[in-house]
């Protein structure tokens, strides 16, 4: 019997070892709970992507979200999206109505479309004029090669599915990036407030640098 | 001596006929993607598929190693805990996604669901009756947790995984949770009214039980 308590109790340690390692300690259960997780302790550089769209003409990512005193609010979505992404919509809005106020331009909104075979300029930008984006404050693009797509989305482990009615179902969320390019947090799509906050923190900090 | 051997062994190669081709079937890219390209088909089809394989290649392995195995493993034990410690990290909904993009998960994840199955048909009818119902009253409950769960969450607990889908997942766990109790109690019972046929586990726990306070006496 002492045989079979030894072997039960290291099945017992590998079984705990393994839950550990599988959710983080216990803290998160999901992928996207780990995703989040994971980009707080490591940020996540963008990869070279190119941008296309209202206003955007091969755009580099990169560049594009440099510069000192610099934060991006990201979110992805198709703009043929029904549901999650008027979610998104709106909030972008919201948070684009709350930036007006500001005298400073240190925070800037991007929206990604990984829809680019649907989503070409002219449906980009009936989006922003949908939304009323303002130019100087929210970008709205696709990555048009697909193989830097499929590269930018597997960094930031956004995962899109057929939704079985002919959109996508995705991993909705707000991202934000630093002015070094990097994925630094990722907030809910309804945590409007937290997310500009932190956008706005990360701004300043870089800014006074 | 030798017919009963040869009897073994037929039984054992009639198994391997079943398990190698289901095992091979399972692991062929493009039928592991399609069943993995659906929630329920991958936890309600891979994971018992693999786990059969598993069980069923078990009587392959040496004699000598079973038995060296067995007197780490009394009355089923170590086996079942085991197992059920398998089946409840393999649950996590974080596996499921993980899985599907890191190869190194997902290789884990086969051989740990054929280990589980072999190590559940070692320790089953060792265990007897009373080891099996503590199994079992852990398994089931918790499978009717996260069948629940999966069922009421207005959230996918899964990126690659529609909600749809992982509702329909969590009717089957509950199903399968309410159709085993059922099969063993059934199972259960009848062993008990049969001539009194207790099973050589359960003969161990009460000879077991019976000698402690002799013990203490």
């Amino acid at each position: 019997m002492l045989r079979t308590a030894l072997s039960t109790f290291a099945l017992a340690l590998l079984g705990w070892w393994s839950a550990a390692w599988i959710t983080r300690d216990f803290h998160a259960w999901t992928a996207e709970g780990a995703r989040r997780l994971i980009v707080i302790e490591q940020p996540v550089a963008v990869p070279k992507v190119a941008l296309a769209g209202p206003g955007l003409v091969d755009a580099d990512l990169h560049t594009w979200l440099n510069g000192a005193g610099r934060a991006t609010i990201v979110d992805f979505v198709y703009t043929r999206c029904p549901t999650v992404c008027t979610t998104l919509g709106s909030g972008f809005q919201q948070l684009q109505h709350a930036l007006a106020k500001e005298t400073t331009d240190g925070v800037k909104l991007l929206s990604i479309s990984f829809d680019p075979a649907h989503d070409n300029a002219s449906s980009l930008q009936q989006y922003a004029t949908q939304w009323r984006a303002d130019p100087n404050r929210w970008a709205i693009a696709t990555v048009p090669d697909d193989y830097q797509l499929q590269r930018l989305l597997k960094a930031f482990q956004v995962v899109v599915i057929d939704d079985g009615r002919g959109g996508y179902e995705h991993n909705a969320a707000l991202l934000v990036l630093d002015g070094r390019g990097r994925l630094v947090r990722i907030f809910d799509d309804t945590e409007l407030e937290p997310a500009l906050n932190y956008a706005r923190s990360i701004a300043q900090r870089e800014a006074g640098e | 001596m030798t017919h009963v051997r040869r009897a073994v062994s037929r039984s054992a190669t009639w198994q391997t006929a079943a398990a190698l081709p289901l095992l091979l079937l399972m692991l062929l890219p493009p039928v592991r993607r399609t069943i993995e390209s659906s929630m329920t088909a991958h936890m309600l089809i891979q994971y018992p598929c693999l786990m059969l394989v598993g069980a069923l290649l078990l009587k392959k392995l040496p004699a000598r190693w079973l038995s060296a195995a067995q007197r780490w493993n009394e009355l089923g034990i170590a086996g079942l805990v085991g197992s059920a410690l398998t089946l409840a990290v393999l649950m996590v909904p974080r596996v499921l996604d993980l899985a599907l993009v890191d190869a190194r998960v997902e290789a884990l994840k086969l051989i740990a669901l054929a280990a589980s199955g072999a190590a559940l048909r070692l320790s089953w009818q060792r265990a007897g009756v009373i080891v099996q119902a503590f199994f079992l009253g852990n398994m089931l409950p918790m499978t009717v947790v996260v069948g629940t769960l999966y069922q009421d969450s207005a959230a996918r607990v899964c990126n690659a995984y529609r909600l749809d889908d992982q509702q329909v997942l969590g009717i089957g766990l509950v199903l399968i949770a309410i159709v085993t109790a059922a099969l063993w109690l059934l199972h259960a019972a009848m062993r008990r009214t049969g001539n009194d046929a207790t099973y050589p586990g359960d003969q161990d726990v009460v000879q077991a039980a019976l000698r402690q306070p002799q013990r203490g006496t």
